[in-house]
């Protein structure tokens, strides 16, 4: 029974024999086989762990180095980035405009983008011109249409405008007294239907796009001509195109680059972003040879006349010897638009948060720029100081390297201007002429460091002080007695009209028929003698072969200079003592030149041209010239005209004028 | 049963093994391909001893930059600091052929080179042709410091460093600008928060933990292992200089606030002060530069650098500090020399030396002479009339550069300590009345010097 019992468990047993044997094998060290088996569980548990460990190690090495890494060079002031406006994908604007006797508004999509309620201003049309495909705000602009010649101004722009753009036109107040047929005829081709037939105060809104579709218009007509339109508002929605469609298809160019962005800004610029024949922004003019002012930083002083910029750099640029890296536009206040057009020509713009008020606010901007411009090129020993309603000579870089190392040689000089306040188209004639003067003329000027660092940046006026730099610069405390060099036919032009100190009238009256130069490459002559000593024997040389005027004649009269030319004449006036300059004054008045203060003196002595004559005018006795006054002459004197208050008065207001 | 389930286990053991060691595998390829190798640059470099690539690079951006023609030179201290070793041979043969390559063959993660601002225009052309070479490039900007000064202006941004990476290795380009105070300075490397942190280990860069400033280099044209580059004449003058490089811009922000508490002294007086004060300082750096001599702003004109970056007006003279281990004796000549005769001089080398010179008009110039001890540092004072002295204490300091009055000079890097030390918890309160023998809020009696050494440390001109 024993021997059998066991039968169906061997069946089995042969079947896996070849596992048993094994099994039995190890059963036979049962403690081996044990010991092996913990131990392969434990090694693979152990490597499973150490593998898990590892990777966990390995990561934490890796996050941590990112995280140190990085820690070191994390910007301290978290940059958080001002959220921008989602980019508007809506495809149709709602404008609506609104025009009444004493209130326009326009608003775009809920956002009012003009509002002009105030009293006494704002009169005529308003124009708005909107980017096509994004809807932004591209110009402004009032034309005072009630007044004379602000049509054609208004054409101009007009015309200026690319195709395609969106115009909105609004009127406040009235807008068609001297609204012509030229004007008109050019809103009728926008597509309006009422421009045609506007009369005395009537209202009108109109929006239209260039060249294209009318989104509409709206009309009031005044009932009489005591009374105004009824204000009308229009209410219409402008269909926006593709981006693509509103962008000029320029070569891809670093330039052309700088020309997209700026004509997706703004309008009003002319053929800068005309798509065809776009006008060049780089200008490349000669280099000059030898050129001593290449390494001069140059600084532009601005405000917010983008327009005058955009002239200003434009002729800068233009001017041989130019070196756009020196040069740096300071703009006063945060203005985006005179900045767009700094980035037009890629140059560098710095903004200055106002502080103060009008004239005290110039000074401190002047005072701003000035400093940074020399920290910002700590090498300098000097800097060239522009305005930006200036336009530039051809040779004005070659003006001053021609003469800049007086101002560094010679300590008796204060400055060397480019500007002749006494250089009018009869007035000036010889380009290659210098002068030495008492007065400081500024507008496009050259400060020594120096004389900055050392004794104007110290002292300049506070901002509580509501001073004019440039007469605090002119104030003898200052000036002690030093000259500015200055051309017979200045090298810069002041165009602008619209400024602190400035309108229409008088832009007229003193700038306009200021002589400029526009021959390039002009040779000066004799520099040399502009030195302190040379000078005096210059005059002295120059009054010896000096004819002398018959001072019986009315010095005011043509007449009084013999028609010749090439001559060098001398005249002799009443002048008492330094400061006494009552025939001076009247003689100016009469000569048509600045007299609103004294300019252009060297010691008694003024030299100017008429009739192509080198004219030489000496106060006798205060200028130590009078020594060449033969004794049978006496001096013209010319009395000042009797209403003393005004004749007072005027000089003092005007001086502030010329910034 | 039981014997099954143990074979599954092991069998699921066996299989989980394998399975994390693929992973690992994985993984260490991904974190490899990811960076760049860098981070076992180590090992590679031990593998293969020199690395061709980053001479490849090297060469790459050279002909990237000169093809610009943009002036750069070699500032990489490590490869510096080999060419130190043979720079007269450098020197005498400048175009040789070299056998092997030596200098830009080290394994490394980075090239240093320098950019003078002036020196370029910035053009974008640069970084197209880059980005055709394969270069990736990473610019990054800050604002201008020399306008930071400046109240309420605000100009563009400027670029401090730029970072040309190509497969495994990067080249750093540091901007150096020029400065008031005839100096270069270039700017601290900050990652603003969309930058890639991983670009390049940030950490490892030789430049940017810190702003810092350097003299105007002379530069040498050289060819090292073939490749033409410029670098700093004195190599190990440069070296040194970069040892305590460290800058420190004025703290504009709070001076602003500050005259915002306390206006700013207008009159006339202030003004000329001010003027004097200024040629003052620059007459006794130029003196102790010619000479050699470490110093430092020192008390009051340390106080006004910190608080209003300026002088203080009412203070009445200039205050250096100098380390006694650099006192020469020639100092008194140079400035007599210079014109500013000596007013009186307190103390002896071996205690509590001070210096002052007579500038122009009223305002004195003082010199004090810094004493090292284990744990802190001093300066003497004495009264002449009693003979008494005065220890003024401060914690240990190290040197930094800043501008200040358009002057490179040293103030101590730890200044809020230092200032804190000489003028108490208060210093930012102005105070008129001043006495330098109990005001100080680390003063302390020392003794009295014995009456037969007066006529030695107390001298009075």
């Amino acid at each position: 029974m024993e021997e059998w019992k066991p039968s169906p468990a061997v069946k089995p047993h042969k079947k896996r024999s070849w596992y048993l044997a094994w099994k039995y094998k190890l059963m036979n060290q049962r403690a081996l086989r044990k010991l092996c088996q913990t131990g392969a569980v434990l090694f693979l548990l152990v490597t499973v762990i150490v593998n898990i460990k590892l990777i966990l190690d390995t990561r934490r090495a890796a996050y941590e180095e990112e995280e140190e890494s990085a820690q070191d060079y994390d910007d301290e002031m978290l940059n958080v980035e001002v959220p921008r406006h989602p980019v508007n994908n809506k495809k149709v604007l709602d404008v609506e405009v609104y025009s009444s006797r004493s209130k326009v508004y326009v608003a775009v999509d809920g956002t009012t983008v003009l509002e002009d309620e105030a009293r006494e201003q704002g009169r005529g049309i308003h124009v708005i011109v909107l980017n096509q495909a994004t809807g932004h705000v591209m110009a402004k602009r009032v034309f005072d249409t009630y007044s004379p010649h602000e049509d054609e101004a208004m054409v101009l722009f007009l015309n200026m405008v690319a195709r395609g753009r969106i115009l909105i036109f609004t009127i406040k107040d009235e807008g068609s007294f001297h609204l012509k047929d030229t004007a008109k005829s050019v809103l009728k081709s926008l597509g309006s239907q009422v421009a045609p037939f506007l009369s005395w105060r009537d209202m009108w809104t109109f929006v239209g796009k260039k060249g294209g579709e009318v989104y509409g218009e709206k009309h009031a007509k005044s009932p009489a001509l005591s009374t105004w339109g009824d204000p009308v508002l229009l209410k219409t929605e402008v269909h926006l195109t593709s981006v693509e469609d509103a962008e000029c298809h320029w070569p891809d160019t670093e330039l052309n680059r700088r020309r997209k962005r700026f004509c997706s800004k703004v309008e009003g610029y002319g053929s800068v972003c005309s798509c065809k024949d776009p006008t060049p922004i780089e200008f490349n003019p000669d280099p000059l040879k030898d050129n001593k002012v290449f390494d001069v930083p140059v600084a532009v002083i601005a405000g917010n006349r983008p327009n005058y910029l955009y002239r200003m750099l434009r002729s800068l640029l233009s001017a041989q010897g130019v070196n756009p890296q020196m040069i740096t536009v300071f703009i006063d206040g945060y203005y985006e638009e005179p900045m767009d057009v700094v980035e037009l020509f890629g140059l560098s713009g710095i903004q200055h948060t106002p502080i103060s008020i009008k004239n005290a606010r110039v000074s401190q901007h002047y005072k701003a720029s000035l400093t940074a411009t020399f920290n910002l090129f700590p090498d300098a020993k000097f800097a060239v100081v522009l305005e930006e309603d200036l336009d530039i000579s051809i040779d004005f870089f070659s003006f001053l390297s021609q003469s800049i190392h007086l101002l560094e040689e010679d300590e008796s000089l204060y400055c060397i201007s480019a500007w002749n306040d006494q250089g009018y188209e009869h007035t000036a004639e010889d380009p290659s002429l210098l002068y030495r003067v008492e007065t400081m003329p500024g507008l496009g000027w050259v400060l020594r460091k120096s004389l900055y660092k050392d004794e104007l940046e110290p002292k300049w006026p506070t901002p509580e002080k509501l001073w004019d730099w440039d007469m605090w610069m002119r104030m003898p405390e200052q000036r002690k007695g030093r000259e500015c060099i200055i051309p017979d036919i200045s090298r810069s032009y002041h165009f602008g009209i619209v400024g602190l100190n400035m309108n229409g009238y008088f832009h007229e009256a003193y700038f306009k028929k200021h002589k400029f130069n526009t021959v390039p490459n002009v040779q000066l002559k004799n520099v040399e003698s502009l030195r302190k000593d040379a000078y005096e024997t210059e005059i002295h040389r120059l009054l010896g072969e000096a004819e002398v005027l018959d001072h019986s004649k009315n010095p005011c009269e043509d007449s009084f200079v013999p028609d010749t030319e090439g001559k060098v004449y001398v005249m002799f006036i009443r002048m008492e003592q330094e400061a006494d300059f009552t025939t001076w004054t009247q003689l100016a008045k009469c000569l048509h030149i600045w007299d609103l203060d004294v300019r252009g003196n060297h010691k008694g002595l003024w030299r100017l041209f008429r009739k192509k004559n080198h004219f030489l005018v000496v106060g006798v006795p205060a200028s130590p010239y009078s020594s060449k006054k033969p004794s049978s002459v006496t001096p013209i004197y010319m009395e000042p005209p009797a209403k003393e208050e005004g004749a007072v008065a005027v000089p003092a207001v005007a001086a502030a004028e010329q910034t | 049963m039981q014997k099954i389930n143990r074979n599954a286990v092991l069998a699921l053991l066996s299989l989980a093994s394998l399975v994390f060691l693929l992973f690992q595998l994985c993984y260490y390829k991904f974190y490899l391909s990811q960076k760049n190798g860098s981070a076992f640059s180590k090992i590679r470099g031990s593998q293969s001893g020199q690395d061709s690539t980053r001479w490849h690079v090297v060469r790459k951006f050279l002909g990237l930059i000169s093809s610009h023609n943009i002036p750069v030179y070699l500032i990489d201290p490590l490869i510096l600091g080999l060419v130190d070793k043979d720079i007269e041979q450098i020197r005498s043969s400048p175009d040789g052929p070299s056998p092997e390559c030596k200098y830009f063959c080290a394994p490394r993660d980075f090239t240093t080179f320098a950019l003078l601002d002036k020196t370029w225009k910035h053009e974008v052309g640069l970084f197209r042709t880059a980005e055709k070479m394969g270069f990736q490039w990473l610019k990054i900007i800050n604002k201008d410091p020399r306008l930071d000064g400046m109240d309420d202006l605000s100009g563009m941004e400027i670029p401090l460093h730029y970072i040309f990476k190509l497969a495994s290795h990067a080249i750093h380009l540091v901007v150096f600008y020029e400065r008031s105070g005839n100096y270069l300075w270039h700017g601290p490397l900050r990652l603003k928060q969309h930058m890639d942190r991983k670009f390049v280990p940030f950490r490892k860069l030789h430049f940017g933990r810190y702003p810092g400033a350097y003299e105007k280099p002379e530069l040498l044209h050289v060819s090292i292992d073939d490749l033409k580059v410029q670098i700093p004449k004195n190599p190990s003058n440069f070296l040194e200089e970069m040892s305590h490089s460290r800058f420190l811009e004025c703290r504009y922000r709070e001076a602003r606030a500050f005259f915002q508490l306390y206006p700013d002294d207008a009159s006339l007086d202030a003004v000329e002060f001010r003027i004097k004060a200024k040629s003052l300082l620059h007459l006794a750096a130029l003196t102790l530069n010619n000479l050699g001599i470490k110093f430092w702003l020192s008390s009051g004109t340390c106080l006004g650098w910190y608080r209003q970056c300026n002088v203080i007006p009412h203070s009445k003279d200039v205050d250096l500090g100098i380390f006694i281990r650099d006192y020469k004796a020639e100092i008194i000549p140079a400035f007599q020399k210079a014109g500013l005769p000596l007013k009186h001089k307190f103390g002896k080398v071996e205690d509590s030396l001070e210096l002052s010179f007579q500038g122009e008009e009223d305002v004195k110039l003082d010199i004090f002479f810094f004493y090292e001890e284990e744990d802190h540092m001093w300066n003497g004072g004495t009264q002449a009339k009693s003979g008494k002295k005065f220890k003024y204490f401060f914690p240990k300091f190290t040197l930094c550069w800043t501008e200040f009055v358009e002057l490179k000079v040293h103030v101590p890097c730890e200044t809020l300590q230092y200032v804190e030390a000489n003028y108490g918890p208060d210093w930012k309160v102005p105070v008129k009345v001043w006495d330098w023998k109990s005001s100080p809020s680390n003063v302390q009696d020392n003794g009295v010097w014995p009456v037969d050494e007066w006529d030695d440390v107390i001298q009075i001109y």
